[in-house]
């Protein structure tokens, strides 16, 4: 996993739009302890922003009730949440321990080699973007590779490269 | 007195307090259970696996110790091999990364880690891949400085901004091996207490900018001392070193803990006054501006006394009790009147509900309590009539110039007895230099009625009379401070059965009450 700590920020203040704003409200009256509503909360801001900014998880915070670090813990822990603007296409490549082992190495470094995108950053023409996430959960069918919240089990070079034929 | 609980600890049986957790328990008797991130301020967390130890009773193989209650009959294992296998583990799993650079750091000679790698590993590295690195000396703010590669993870400093101080600066971002401790970009540390990182890091992460660089620990002398920033009156130690050729100076001041008074914790504006002691010192007595020999100075103001009509003697309220006790038998002496007016001290709103107070005298009870007058009314109608002022270290000017108690000041021939050069003793035509609160011995008493005894720290090469002293130079029949306790005894009657050599450490409360304020 690389370092996700470099926020980006807008320079435009954040806030959920109107009908984030009622989905909101509607949500948080479920949760007993208003910091759990972090996480969806931060789902609704990358629906609606494509991507998490500076800004948006001190907006986040600030609706909550908690600090704006807790809700940068959270956010820089988990790899679904964008804290940039991703590519067309995002390929999530997992890389815990059995997809390690089942050599998810050769995808990603195929990615860097002939799409010149290395974990964390997007391709020049914005077509694809990359990230090495933490256990996808199908350590059973591993290489696991991630397309646009896709998944695509038992992956090796020569499928990935069928796949990546098929995307815009 | 808590229930004593009879455990066993690698066979061997110990008494202890029941209630307590292991690693706080064992403590008490010496037996040491190694762990990063338990500290009984802010609690068990139990991330760290450095205090897992086997107890023998069909629990799992491994139990943290920090979240394990000590009880009767309790069979605990430290010294088994799987449990060493299991320490010389983690202290692997922490050192993979950990830069290893303790000739340059701070921490080391007090760092937790050094001290467990010497005492359960002593392991060569097996690692030959390319470490990870990481974040250097990034300025958390507050004074606090970052290296996130000496950093264990253990989450103590973001525990203690999200359950002490409630501000929440800090949080561990990212996951894995590149997790690290960071701030919200743009929130730096911004509390009164942030310095206390530095204490409860257990490794180098944590520096403070002011010590950083400044001395190794282990040539430190660690004496216990009470600051004397405001009437809380924290425990503290004051660290301190003579360098070969040099005069012993003060290097910082770091928390001690006291559960009656200040819990584990000091303010940074007390941790950072102990620069005050250091700089600005008077050393020299003057007499209308130029130096002259100490004994010669006493000798004049012997003389102004014995000629003055109405002499006015006003006492710091940051003087011990004997000091005070001692000013106030020479104003009789010499047929003085004697006032504690410090209004100056006190600024309002300064002070929170945790460890700051309003009022900066570290013994305002004291001048109450041997019933010195400090009322202002007081203090300027004397002044009116006053041949001679002599103003034992009070800094009227604490907060600020008072003009028109400056023009009064001004007019008025006075005599300072002060250990710092400061604007309110500009005026005086003598200045006696005397000592500082790290340079002598004696008990004050805190807003809470908390009655703490501390000890001479600091020894100067050329050490400055105690206020005590001068005032037997000047004919007082006080030799030292035990000897002012039988008139205090006698006159003081909340003071009537202390025995100054059996204040326990954490102080005695006046009032019988409970414990005041623990803080954490």
């Amino acid at each position: 996993m690389s370092d996700r700590s470099e926020l980006i920020s807008t320079g435009e203040p954040f806030a959920f739009d109107a009908e984030r704003d009622a989905e909101f409200e509607r949500l948080i009256v479920r949760y007993p302890i208003r910091e759990s509503m972090i996480m969806p909360a931060l789902w609704m801001a990358q629906e609606q922003q494509g991507w998490i900014s500076a800004e948006a998880i001190e907006y986040i915070a600030e609706r909550i009730g908690t600090y704006p670090a807790k809700v940068f813990e959270l956010a820089t822990f988990y790899t679904m949440y964008h804290l940039k603007p991703v590519g067309q296409n995002h390929i999530c490549v997992c890389r815990t321990l059995s997809c390690w082992l089942r050599d998810k190495q050769a995808i990603v470094d195929y990615l860097a080699k002939e799409i010149g995108v290395r974990p964390g950053q997007v391709s020049e023409d914005g077509r694809f973007s990359l990230e090495e996430v933490e256990c996808l959960g199908h350590c059973g069918t591993a290489p696991v590779v991630q397309v646009n919240g896709e998944f695509h089990e038992e992956m090796d070079l020569e499928k990935f490269k069928a796949l990546l034929a098929t995307l815009d | 007195m808590a229930e004593m609980v009879k455990l066993f600890v690698n066979g061997q049986e110990v008494e202890v307090e029941s209630g307590k957790n292991l690693i706080d328990a064992l403590k008490v008797v010496g037996i040491e259970i190694p762990h990063f991130c338990y500290h009984p301020a802010l609690g068990a967390d139990g991330n760290c696996r450095m205090c897992l130890v086997g107890i023998e009773d069909g629990r799992p193989p491994l139990v943290p110790a920090c979240k394990t209650p000590a009880q009767e009959g309790m069979k605990v294992q430290l010294d088994a091999e799987h449990i060493k296998k299991i320490q010389r583990d983690v202290l692997e799993f922490e050192l993979i990364n950990h830069p290893v650079d303790c000739p340059v750091c701070d921490q080391a000679g007090e760092c937790a880690l050094q001290d467990y790698y010497m005492s359960y590993s002593l392991d060569d590295s097996r690692m030959r891949v390319e470490q990870v690195t990481k974040g250097k000396k990034i300025d958390f703010g507050s004074g606090v400085v970052h290296d996130q590669e000496r950093c264990v993870l253990c989450g103590r400093c973001v525990r203690f901004t999200r359950q002490i101080t409630h501000t929440g600066e800090l949080g561990i971002v990212n996951r894995t091996d590149a997790a690290r401790v960071s701030i919200f970009p743009g929130k730096p540390l911004n509390n009164r207490y942030a310095l206390n990182i530095v204490d409860i890091c257990p490794v180098g992460a944590m520096t403070s900018s002011d010590f950083r660089f400044k001395q190794r620990v282990w040539f430190l002398q660690k004496d216990p001392g009470i600051c004397h920033g405001c009437s809380k009156g924290c425990s503290i130690y004051i660290d301190h070193h003579r360098e070969k050729y040099k005069d012993d100076v003060i290097y910082r001041f770091r928390a001690r803990t006291n559960l009656k008074v200040n819990g584990y914790f000091i303010c940074d504006f007390g941790r950072l006054s102990y620069a005050a002691e250091n700089e600005n010192r008077q050393t020299t007595a003057t007499a209308d501006g130029s130096a002259i020999g100490f004994d010669e100075a006493i000798e004049l103001v012997r003389e102004r006394l014995d000629r003055a009509r109405k002499p006015l003697m006003l006492v710091s309220p940051d003087l011990s009790l004997e000091q005070m006790w001692a000013v106030k038998r020479i104003a009789t002496l010499y047929g003085a009147d004697l006032s504690g007016y410090s209004d100056s001290y006190v600024i309002d709103g300064d002070g929170d509900d945790y460890l700051i107070n309003d009022d900066k005298a570290a013994n305002r009870k004291g001048l109450e309590l041997l019933d010195i007058d400090s009322s202002k009314e007081q203090f300027i109608s004397t002044l009116q009539y006053t041949d001679l002022l002599v103003n034992f270290n009070n800094d009227l000017f604490y907060s600020g110039v008072d003009e028109e108690l400056k023009a009064q000041l001004d007019k008025t021939q006075s005599i300072a007895v002060c250990s710092h050069q400061l604007p309110v003793f500009e005026s005086a035509t003598i200045a006696l230099p005397t000592a500082s609160y790290s340079e002598y011995g004696g008990t004050i008493v805190n807003e809470d009625y908390v009655l703490q005894r501390f000890d001479k720290a600091l020894f100067k090469n050329e050490d400055p009379r105690d206020v005590l002293e001068i005032t037997r130079l000047l004919g007082g029949a006080i030799i030292d401070a035990p000897h002012a306790w039988p008139g205090i005894r006698q006159s003081v009657a909340d003071l009537a059965d202390i025995d100054p050599e059996t204040i326990p450490a954490e102080g005695l409360n006046l009032q019988n009450s409970e414990d005041t304020n623990v803080g954490a």
